[in-house]
C-alpha cells in the first residue's frame, strides 16, 4: 500500500515536472505581458523536434556517446527553442504591440502562431511519428517495493534546480527585477533606462528555453514525437498554471505538481479514461474556489 | 543649450493639448513650468520623456532637442541612459511590489561599470533617511510622502544630470515640502539641471532661475522667476492676487 503510494507519488513528480516546467513559460510571458501566448505548448513540440534532429545528428553524424550527446543537446536544444519563442514575439507579437491593438487580437494571434507551428512541422515531416533516439541507458532502481528510473530521477531534480535557479534570477537579477517591473507599471520602465523590448525578448528566450528542456526531457521519457505532441499538454501545463497563480513562478511550480499529482491519482483509483475528466474537474473547482489561483493576487489593472 | 523645445504641437486623438509650445533649459538652470489644471504640463513632460501611457500624447509638430540630439527619434530607454535626463512622473509611478531598495538598483541597471553607486545609494540615503529605514519593504507599503521621496530618489539613482520633475511637492506635509525644495536647490548647486513643474507656482518661481507660465496649451509668460512673481497678471491668476 505505501510502496504504491511512493511509486505513485513519483510519477505525479515527473509529470507535475513536465507541466511545471512548461507552465513557466506561461507564467512568465503572462506576468510581463499579461499576453497568454497560446503558441508555447507548440514552442514545446517544437522542442522536442529540435532535440530529435540534434541528438540524431550529435549521435549518427558526429558519433558521440549517449551521455556526450545529452550534455551537448541540452544547451543547444535550449538555445534554439528559445530562438523560435524569440522570433514569434518579433514576427508576430511585437508588431502588434507597436500597433497598439486590444488584447484579443494578440491573444488569437498566439493561438494562430501554435497552429502555424503544428502544420508547418506536419508539411514539412508528414504524418508519421518519429523515435527519439535513447541518449542514456535506462537503470532501474528498487527500493523496498519502489521503482524509480534513473530518467525519472533526472526530470524530477531538474525541474526542482529549475524553480531554484529561476526564483533566483526574478529575485536577484537585474533582469529578474525588470521582469517584476515590468508588471507592476511598463510604462514607467523606460524611465529606468531599460528597454521594454529587451526584458520582453529575454523573457520569451528564458520561457522557450525551458520548454525546450522540457521537449527534450518528454522525448526521452516518451520517444514517440508528433506534430500535436505539444497541444494537450500545452492546454494542460497553461491551466496548471492559472491554477497556481498565473505570473507568479511558484504558482507554475505548485500547479504543475498538482496537476500531476491529481491525475496520477485518479488513474490508481480509477479507469484512465476519467484521469482528464476528474483532473480538469478539480482544477475547475480550485479555480471557482479561488479565481486568482493559488498564489494568484487579484490583479488591478490600473495604468 | 541643453533643451529645446521648438514648436511642440501635441494631441489626444483630436484633442489638442499643446498648440505649439517654444521653451528651452540651459546646462546648470532651475527652469519651471506653471499653470493650472489641465494646461498641459505633464504632457510636455510626457512628450520629452515619452512616457507612453495607453492612450500616448501623439507629437503633431515640433521638435524637441537635448544637447543638439532629436528625442523624438531617440528611444526613451536610450535617452535615460545615454543622454543622462531623468523624469519624476506625476502619480509617482513606482514599481510597488518591488522594495524599495530594489526600485533603486533597477535604476541603475542601464549604467556603465564605472558608475559609484555606492555613493549615490549614500548622497539618496542621506537626503531621504526614511528610505534608508524602509529599503527592505514593499514600495507599495510606503506612505504617499515616502513613495514620492522614492521616485526622486530613483530619478537620482539613474546618474541623470538634467531632472524633469512633474509636480514632486504632491501629497507632501509642509514641512517636507521646504525640505524636498531645499534639496533641489543642493542638488541644483552640486551641478543637476532641473525642469520643474508645479502647482505652487510661489515656492517653484522662488527656487526657480526661469519660468514659463502655460495656459491651455500656449505659454502665456515667461522670465526669470523674480519677474514673474512681480508680474500683476501672473499674481493675479497663479499667486492668489
Ligand atoms: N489621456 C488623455 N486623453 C485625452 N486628453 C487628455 C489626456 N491626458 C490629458 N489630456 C488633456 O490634455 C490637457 C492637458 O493635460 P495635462 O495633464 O497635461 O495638464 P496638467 O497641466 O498637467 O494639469 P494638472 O495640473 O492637473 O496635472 C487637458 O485638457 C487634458 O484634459
Ligand atoms: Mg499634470
Amino acid at each position: 500500500m505505501l510502496a504504491s503510494l511512493l511509486q505513485n507519488l513519483i510519477n505525479a513528480l515527473q509529470w507535475g515536472s513536465f507541466y511545471a516546467l512548461i507552465a513557466l513559460g506561461y507564467t512568465m510571458v503572462y506576468g510581463v505581458l499579461t499576453l497568454i501566448n497560446f503558441a508555447h505548448g507548440d514552442v514545446f513540440m517544437v522542442g522536442a523536434y529540435i532535440a530529435f534532429f540534434v541528438a540524431s545528428f550529435l549521435l549518427a553524424a558526429v558519433g558521440l556517446p549517449g551521455w556526450a550527446a545529452l550534455v551537448l543537446a541540452i544547451p543547444l536544444t535550449m538555445l534554439l527553442t528559445s530562438l523560435v519563442g524569440v522570433s514569434l514575439e518579433r514576427i508576430a507579437y511585437r508588431p502588434l504591440r507597436r500597433k497598439g491593438v486590444d488584447r484579443l487580437y494578440v491573444v488569437i494571434t498566439a493561438l494562430m502562431c501554435g497552429l502555424i507551428l503544428e502544420h508547418a512541422n506536419l508539411a514539412t515531416f508528414g504524418a508519421s511519428r518519429k523515435a527519439f533516439p535513447t541518449l542514456l541507458d535506462e537503470q532501474v532502481y528498487t527500493v523496498a517495493g519502489v521503482s524509480v528510473t534513473n530518467l525519472k530521477l533526472a526530470v524530477i531534480a531538474t525541474a526542482l534546480l529549475v524553480f531554484l535557479v529561476l526564483q533566483r534570477i526574478v529575485t536577484k537579477t537585474r533582469i529578474g527585477m525588470a521582469m517584476r517591473a515590468i508588471a507592476c507599471d511598463r510604462f514607467a520602465v523606460p524611465l529606468m533606462g531599460i528597454s521594454v523590448d529587451t526584458v520582453i525578448v529575454a523573457t520569451f528566450a528564458l520561457g522557450s528555453g525551458l520548454a525546450g528542456l522540457a521537449g527534450l526531457l518528454f522525448a526521452m521519457s516518451y520517444p514517440i514525437l508528433e506534430p500535436y505532441m505539444g497541444a494537450l499538454i500545452g492546454w494542460k501545463a497553461f491551466i496548471a498554471a492559472v491554477v497556481g497563480g498565473i505570473g507568479d513562478i511558484r504558482g507554475a511550480f505548485l500547479g504543475g505538481f498538482l496537476l500531476g499529482a491529481v491525475e496520477i491519482m485518479v488513474v490508481a483509483f480509477f479507469p484512465s479514461t476519467f484521469r482528464d475528466l476528474i483532473a480538469f474537474s478539480v482544477l475547475m473547482l480550485i479555480l471557482v474556489w479561488k479565481p486568482t489561483g493559488l498564489f494568484g493576487v487579484a490583479r488591478t489593472t490600473k495604468i | 543649450m541643453l533643451l529645446e523645445v521648438e514648436n511642440l504641437a501635441v494631441k489626444y486623438g483630436n484633442i489638442q493639448a499643446l498648440h505649439g509650445i517654444s521653451f528651452h533649459v540651459r546646462e546648470g538652470e532651475i527652469v519651471t513650468l506653471i499653470g493650472a489644471n489641465g494646461a498641459g504640463k505633464t504632457t510636455t513632460l510626457y512628450s520629452i520623456a515619452r512616457l507612453a501611457p495607453p492612450e500616448a500624447p501623439r507629437v503633431a509638430g515640433g521638435d524637441i532637442r537635448l544637447r543638439g540630439h532629436s528625442l523624438l527619434a531617440t528611444p526613451p530607454d536610450q535617452v535615460v541612459s545615454r543622454l543622462g535626463m531623468a523624469l519624476v512622473p506625476e502619480g509617482r509611478r513606482i514599481f510597488g511590489k518591488l522594495t524599495v531598495e530594489e526600485n533603486l538598483k533597477l535604476a541603475t541597471y542601464a549604467r556603465g561599470k564605472d558608475a559609484d553607486l555606492a555613493h549615490d545609494f549614500r548622497r539618496v540615503f542621506d537626503l531621504f533617511p526614511r528610505l534608508a529605514e524602509r529599503r527592505a519593504q514593499r514600495s507599495e507599503s510606503l506612505s504617499g510622502g515616502e513613495q514620492q521621496m522614492l521616485a526622486v530618489g530613483r530619478a537620482l539613482m539613474t546618474g541623470c544630470r538634467f531632472l524633469l520633475l512633474d509636480e514632486p511637492s504632491m501629497g507632501l506635509a509642509p514641512v517636507l515640502k521646504f525640505e524636498l525644495f531645499r534639496t533641489l536647490k543642493r542638488l541644483n548647486e552640486e551641478g543637476l539641471t532641473l525642469l520643474l513643474v508645479e502647482q505652487n507656482a510661489s515656492l517653484a518661481l522662488h527656487l526657480a532661475h526661469r519660468g514659463y507660465v502655460l495656459d491651455t496649451g500656449r505659454i502665456v509668460a515667461s522670465g526669470t522667476g523674480a519677474e514673474l512673481l512681480g508680474n500683476p497678471e501672473v499674481k493675479k491668476a497663479y499667486l492668489g492676487g
